[in-house]
């Protein structure tokens, strides 16, 4: 008599940060890479959903955008809760590859362009 | 001379009859007389019984008057008062002398129907109640659902700091708004109105507690062994349940205690126990607290209060409709303790811990290596493979599927890490092997692989594919390894972000490989130095 199971959330977002979503840092980015600190002696003492998330980093570094979606908890809640363990030093977050470090798209037209001018003459 | 004596004789004759005859008639009005007498007596008894019985008449007459009146004036209020509240008695008859007379049982036979059809009236009444409010609240809940959906759909769109908090207070608030209009439709014989997925007992207890206002105050301590799930179509009634019980819970104590809630495994099943310090039920209470969560009460939307207080209600409903148990008693703490009580053989299953991942939110089972509570005492989370397989170990040894149930939990890290350094925690014969068998081909190579370490179980899930195409084969492949060679030939911007964080990464655990070079003979000793072994150099 009931309908099919309904995949809706058990869990709100808002439980993982008690409805913060204002980072102590605007600092981060969605492609903010975030990996644990070195020293391992300080995860006591986390609440679960950092205890999770520091897990995760174990493994090696991550995007915030991919953190967030291995919790699946929005990026805005999972930048509080990075911007708190930051601010704890339980984790490091390092700014993205900045852009100025990829070839500029201007250039890449150029060298384009000049590969068309070589095959075409 | 003789006419001297003839006259004589005649006269004397004459004398004599008359006198006879005046004697005769004498005698006779004598008799006539005393008989008049008699007569008059007579009459004059019956007249004066017949005066008694009249009063006494008179007095029977007022008496049942009475009685009548008494009827209407006392009994039938009491009536009254006692169909709302039973432990009002009814009077019975004023005039103890009409106790088990034919009036008695006519009196009382008024009262019982008037009762009948007050009762059947009032039923009728609150049924029809009851499905008005059902009819609304489904439709309110469904909107309140849609809208539930909407507001999380906004939360992955925006990043904005402040309309993200804007957007987790309307969702804490539609959450609210939620519970209350579930646990009035249910108290009017609505089913919870969802239909969930099989979900692990923490998910349930967490969700049932993001319901409330003031869930800050609830510590969730989870003791399961196993991965334990409830099946869908009971999730949803025993987190509403829940929801009620720690609502209670919240309120009855100071707004600044903590409401306990455990989470244990039992032989036969899984009990959810909420504690609060606070103020407390006394027996009246308890008594009809407990009549009310047991669901053996006819429930009436009319006697729950006003506003109508529906909270055990509900709870009532819920257990006597989906078979698990609840209980309430003085809890230890001071307060009320109630538990939930979860049936394993109807409403558990195990679930599969990569497949569905608990919620990050969910307190980690104690059991689990990654568990942060037992972690405290041992000063170093590096320490904790050993408590935990300690605890495994034990608790294994009691109940036997516990031992490959509760290893999926581990972080990846340690049974790789155990493989060599740890081998006595061979001890856990499933789980081990069950883990490693996952884990030895993620530990050991290339450096993506080791980044889907810790996610792999995790990744099954589809979310990751959004992030970056690379994520989703490695998460749905995490046994096979093929497909990620493949991954990685065309590389997307994320990708080559990761692979310079990687190549970091490498560095970093390359140098953490030698310094543990240094000291290989402390390994077993220091157990911190694992799972770096086991994040660095297996991995790289």
């Amino acid at each position: 008599m009931n309908p099919p199971a309904d995949n809706r959330r058990l869990v709100p977002a808002y439980l993982a940060t008690t409805g913060r979503a204002r980072p102590s840092r605007n600092t981060l980015d969605r492609l903010t890479v975030l990996h644990g600190a070195s020293d391992p002696a300080t995860v006591s003492g986390l609440r679960p959903e950092e205890t999770r998330l520091l897990e995760l980093l174990r493994g090696g570094a991550l995007s915030l955008a991919e953190a967030a979606a291995h919790l699946r908890l929005p990026v805005s809640v999972v930048k509080v809760l990075v911007a708190d363990l930051v601010d704890a030093g339980r984790l490091m977050a390092r700014a993205p590859i900045p852009d100025a470090e990829l070839p500029e798209r201007q250039i890449l037209e150029k060298v384009l362009n000049g590969l068309r001018t070589l095959k075409s003459s | 001379m003789t006419e001297i004596p003839v006259a004589l004789l005649v006269t004397l004759s004459v004398g004599t009859a008359a006198a006879v005859a005046l004697a005769l008639l004498l005698a006779r009005s004598m008799r006539e007389a005393r008989r008049l007498r008699q007569r008059s007596a007579v009459a004059e008894k019956d007249l004066q019984d017949a005066m008694r019985h009249q009063a006494g008449l008179a007095a029977h007459a007022q008496a049942v008057e009475a009685e009548v009146r008494h009827l209407a004036a006392a009994r039938i209020p009491d009536l009254a008062a006692a169909l709302a509240h039973p432990n009002v008695p009814v009077r019975g008859v004023a005039d103890p002398a009409f106790r088990g007379t034919d009036l008695d049982r006519s009196l009382a036979s008024v009262l019982d129907q008037v009762g009948d059809a007050v009762t059947k009236e009032r039923l009728r009444v609150d049924g029809a109640a009851q499905s008005a409010m059902r009819g609304a609240t489904t439709t309110i809940q469904a909107l309140l659902y849609q809208l539930q959906t909407r507001l999380q759909t906004m939360q992955e769109r925006y990043d904005d700091p402040f309309v993200a908090e804007d957007l987790l207070g309307a969702d804490f608030l539609n959450e609210q708004a939620i519970r209350r209009i579930q646990a009035t439709a249910i108290v009017c014989g609505a089913w919870p109105g969802l239909t969930r997925q099989n979900s692990h007992v923490g998910d349930v207890v967490v969700g049932a507690m993001s319901r409330l206002v003031g869930y800050a105050r609830v510590q969730v301590t989870n003791q399961l062994r196993d991965p334990v799930g409830i099946v869908a179509r009971a999730v949803e009634p025993v987190a509403v349940a829940l929801t009620e019980l720690m609502a209670n819970a919240l309120h009855y104590s100071h707004p600044e205690l903590p409401v306990a809630v455990t989470i244990q495994q039992g032989n036969r099943g899984a009990s959810i126990i909420v504690d609060d310090a606070g103020v407390g039920m006394h027996g009246e209470e308890m008594e009809r607290a407990q009549r009310m969560i047991t669901g053996e009460e006819v429930l009436l939307l009319t006697e729950l209060g006003d506003p109508p207080r529906t909270g055990l209600a509900t709870v009532g409903q819920l257990v006597k409709q989906y078979g698990f148990a609840t209980s309430i008693e003085t809890s230890p703490y001071g307060g009320v303790r109630a538990i939930v009580h979860i049936p394993g053989e109807t409403l558990l299953t195990l679930l599969d811990e990569e497949e569905q991942p608990m919620s990050p939110m969910a307190p980690v089972p104690r059991g689990s290596a990654s568990a942060a509570a037992p972690a405290p005492p041992h000063g170093q989370p590096a320490p904790r493979p050993e408590p935990a397989y300690g605890e495994t170990v034990q608790l294994g040894a009691v109940h036997g599927p516990a031992a490959d149930a509760a290893p999926p939990v581990r972080p990846t890290a340690q049974p790789s890490a155990t493989g060599p350094s740890h081998a006595a925690p061979g001890v856990d014969p499933g789980g081990p092997a069950h883990r490693s068998g996952a884990a030895a081909p993620d530990g050991g190579d290339e450096l993506p692989r080791r980044r889907r370490r810790r996610p792999a179980p995790e990744a099954s899930l589809d979310a990751t594919a959004a992030v970056s195409p690379e994520t989703a084969p490695h998460g749905r492949t995490s046994a096979p390894q093929a497909p990620q060679p493949a991954a990685h030939a065309q590389a997307s911007p994320e990708e080559s972000a990761e692979r310079w964080a990687a190549f970091q990464r490498g560095t970093a655990s390359g140098r953490a490989a030698v310094d543990e070079a240094a000291a290989p003979g402390q390994a077993p000793s220091h157990p911190h130095a694992d799972p770096r072994s086991a994040e660095g150099n297996p991995q790289e």
